[in-house]
């Protein structure tokens, strides 16, 4: 057996080794790892002059294990390996006393292990168990106040753990057996569903998100979300599942009711014969009722978020869908009259009508297109023969105003004739003189009838008169100075009022007419008995209306509706004094035909106040 | 031949870089594939149509689907078109640093998006009018709405 160089292999031992000799304990042997804890020039000195980086607590007991011979071991010191370095070590320490010859003790082995890595380690699990005792507390306290219930199965389906806001929920008692009554307060409704889908989730590795209503302490099935996570530590197939159970009674009801609502919305609007429709915030038609499908022999695929642009004629798409575009960006009303194709390839004319309703930031568009083909007809049939009616009425009035126009010559000449004859011819009977008085009266009352016909339709003709702002009270006087003569020959006295509307927008040819027709008509029919006494006034009435009254003390007429006359060309009360029955019937058609309207009050034997309401219809 | 025409939601405002980087990708990969449209991008909303040989619209669109940078993504129309209104892929969007863009192959402003071309139906028109109203706002030519 060779001899092993001990020395050699002390010196290179990685574990610290060194002796110390003697009573003094000088430092004797010291291998190379005790270099860093002694330091190299440790050999012969003694090692209380030269400490090193050796603790206190080591040197304290050299003496004692000197004497006594008993060994000293001291596990994890933490030494300084010299006096300016930074890192502390840890060492495992033994002082092995050793013997002489005589078995007295000679000096002791010291024997240094670096045992750092292994502290540095101890004390990473250390704090690790502390970290991970804080993070369980807090687990369990967000656990157990979150008001969810939390749960843990293993891959049989058994339940490991349930949050106490399970026992409370549902009123069990602690020691309850938590697999076996579980499922047992499932409502039965529910119950094979949960246990199939848990089932096939813990088959496949998956998680699972479903509701089921469970039981609760009164009794009362409520709404329960149920999600849950398998814990993975891959490759191993999962072992646990974690899951939070949330109660969601009251949302599952309120969408229950949403739903109810949304449903019978539908189904109200798809039994109205009206095309129907809603649409996005966005403009894109995102419902049409079943009428709409039935009218254009589309379906909803067809239609698709705008296809209803493409059943307007196709002279309106371009338009309608400018408007749709203006008013998804606007938020406007949409409204159009449009004709829509039929499935039959008829165009019926329809009013889209479209509103947003703006629910919370949700907005949505609620459109409806109405049929109004027949309305529409009606309306062009009603129009055209209005227009014709128009056009009739035109040629009537032309032809009126021909007739009396040509008709005057003749009767100019005829009263030419007339009056010739009288001067030259002799008549002997006195009926002869009555009839020629006769034919002379009938022949005045023919020419002034010509002349009120002509100026009825020019009057007719005058109402495109533009309208300007007038001076009522100089246009009175104007008119009440043309009819002097008839003033003068029945000494009448005439009260012009204009102090409370001076002014008047109408047109001036007009208000002439009216106030001509008016006046005269109250200088014919004065009262034989007095003298007559005409009264015009023009006021503003409560609502600001202008109105002209005129009032007057003559012999009155019989009515049979004072707000609302008629007054008919040719129809005469008095028929005793001469006249035409044109004037108000002129005066009447003037002012409706501006938006006004006349009344009369009157009293038999006392008077006819007439009030003209210029703009104001009855 | 069919197109497809779909709007959602960025899951996070697209910066100038990675617009740049999404129209240089897209043309890409459009030409190799025969895919014509465009694309409107502000403010997170983003609109597409785009034109294509059915199994490589259907393709496509199942990639945007689940693409994670966007989300609600909905789909508004996707039928069968006899011929292409579009000549190639375009993307218009409002970059933040408007200069460098100008030059860029496919990019436009909003405001300089051409009207829908009249080889659509009015129907599809007004559709791409109406997702340009919904990615723009009324008024294409100023960023914000």
């Amino acid at each position: 057996m060779p001899t092993l160089p001990f020395p050699q292999l002390l010196r290179q031992l990685p574990a610290g080794v060194a002796t110390l000799e003697g009573p003094e304990l000088r430092f004797g042997f010291v291998n190379e790892a005790m270099y860093s804890l002694v330091g190299a020039d440790a050999a012969g000195q003694r090692i209380a002059d030269h400490p090193g980086g050796l603790p206190q607590a080591l040197l304290g007991v050299l003496a004692q294990v000197y004497a006594t011979g008993q060994p000293y071991v001291a596990k994890a010191c933490l030494c300084t390996p010299a006096p300016d370095a930074a890192d502390c070590r840890y060492y495992d320490l033994a002082l092995e006393p050793y013997r002489d010859e005589q078995e007295r003790v000679a000096g002791l082995l010291l024997l240094a292990i670096d045992v750092s890595e292994q502290e540095a380690t101890r004390q990473q699990a250390h704090e690790l168990s502390l970290v991970t005792r804080r993070l369980d507390a807090r687990l369990r306290v967000l656990t157990e106040t979150a008001p969810l219930i939390t749960y843990t199965l293993d891959a049989q389906g058994r339940c490991r753990y349930a949050s106490p806001q399970w026992y409370r929920f549902t009123g069990q008692p602690p020691a309850a057996d938590l697999t076996a009554i579980w499922p047992l307060l499932i409502h039965p409704d529910d119950r094979l569903r949960v246990l199939y889908e848990a089932a096939a989730a813990r088959r496949s590795g998956t998680g699972w998100n479903y509701e089921y209503r469970l039981r609760r302490y009164d009794g009362q099935y409520r709404w329960m979300l149920s999600r849950a996570l398998p814990e993975v530590h891959l490759p191993d197939p999962p072992v646990y599942w974690h899951g939070a159970l949330t109660e969601v009674h009251d949302q599952r009801e309120l969408a229950d009711a949403l739903r109810r609502g949304e449903a019978e919305v539908r189904f109200l609007a798809d039994s109205i014969p009206e095309l129907i429709w809603t649409a996005s915030a966005e403009g894109f038609i995102d419902y049409y009722n079943h009428y709409t499908t039935d009218y254009s022999g589309l379906n909803k695929e067809d239609l698709g978020p705008t296809g209803w642009v493409g059943l307007l004629h196709p002279s309106e798409q371009a338009e309608g869908a400018r408007r749709w575009i203006a008013c998804v960006a606007s938020g406007e009303p949409y409204e159009g009259e449009y004709r829509m194709r039929r499935h039959d390839g008829i165009y019926r004319w329809h009013i889209i009508r479209a509103r947003q309703l703006a629910d919370g930031p949700v907005l949505r568009w609620f459109g409806t297109c109405s049929d109004v083909h027949d309305q529409y007809l009606l309306r062009q049939v009603l129009q055209t023969q209005y227009d014709e009616l128009a056009r009739a009425h035109h040629d009537l009035d032309t032809f009126v105003y021909a007739a009396s126009h040509d008709l005057r010559q003749p009767a100019l000449n005829l009263r030419g004739l007339f009056d010739e004859l009288r001067r030259t011819a002799t008549f002997a009977d006195p009926d002869q003189a009555q009839l020629l008085a006769m034919v002379d009266g009938a022949l005045t009352q023919f020419d002034t009838t010509l002349h009120d016909l002509a100026v009825t339709v020019q009057t007719q003709r005058a109402q495109q008169d533009p309208a300007e702002v007038l001076d009522v009270g100089l246009i009175l006087e104007e008119v009440v100075l043309g009819l002097q003569p008839q003033v003068l020959a029945r000494q009448a006295r005439l009260d012009i009022d204009v102090a409370a509307a001076p002014g008047l927008v109408y047109g001036r040819a007009n208000l002439r007419s009216v106030v001509h027709n008016l006046v005269s008509n109250a200088l014919k029919f004065s009262h034989p008995d007095r003298p007559p006494h005409i009264v015009l006034r023009s006021y503003l009435t409560p609502d600001g209306e202008p109105a002209l009254e005129v009032r007057d003390n003559g012999l009155g007429m019989t009515l049979t509706d004072a707000r609302n006359p008629v007054f008919q060309l040719f129809v005469r009360q008095h028929t005793h004094i001469e006249g035409t029955g044109v004037g108000l019937y002129l005066v009447q058609r003037i002012v409706r035909s501006h938006g006004g309207h006349v009344e009369v009050a009157s009293t038999l034997g006392e008077g006819t106040t007439f009030t003209i309401f210029w703009t104001r219809p009855a | 031949m069919k197109h497809i025409v779909y709007i959602s939601r960025a899951v996070h405002p697209l910066s100038d870089r990675e617009l740049e980087r999404l129209l240089q990708q897209c043309r890409r990969d459009n030409v190799l594939h025969g895919i014509t449209g465009i694309l409107f991008y502000s403010h997170g909303n983003i609109a597409q149509l785009f034109e294509g040989e059915p199994a490589i619209a259907d393709t496509l669109f199942n990639r945007i689907a689940v693409d994670g940078r966007h989300s609600h993504v909905q789909k508004l129309i996707d039928k069968p078109i006899t011929e292409r209104s579009f000549a190639d892929w375009s993307m218009a969007f409002h970059p933040i640093e408007p200069q460098g863009f100008a030059a860029l192959q496919g990019f436009l402003l909003p405001h300089h998006v051409p009207p829908a071309p009249e080889s659509l139906s009015i129907a599809d028109a007004l559709l791409v009018d109406l997702v340009r109203l919904a990615v723009f706002g009324a008024d294409p030519s100023k960023p914000a709405h």
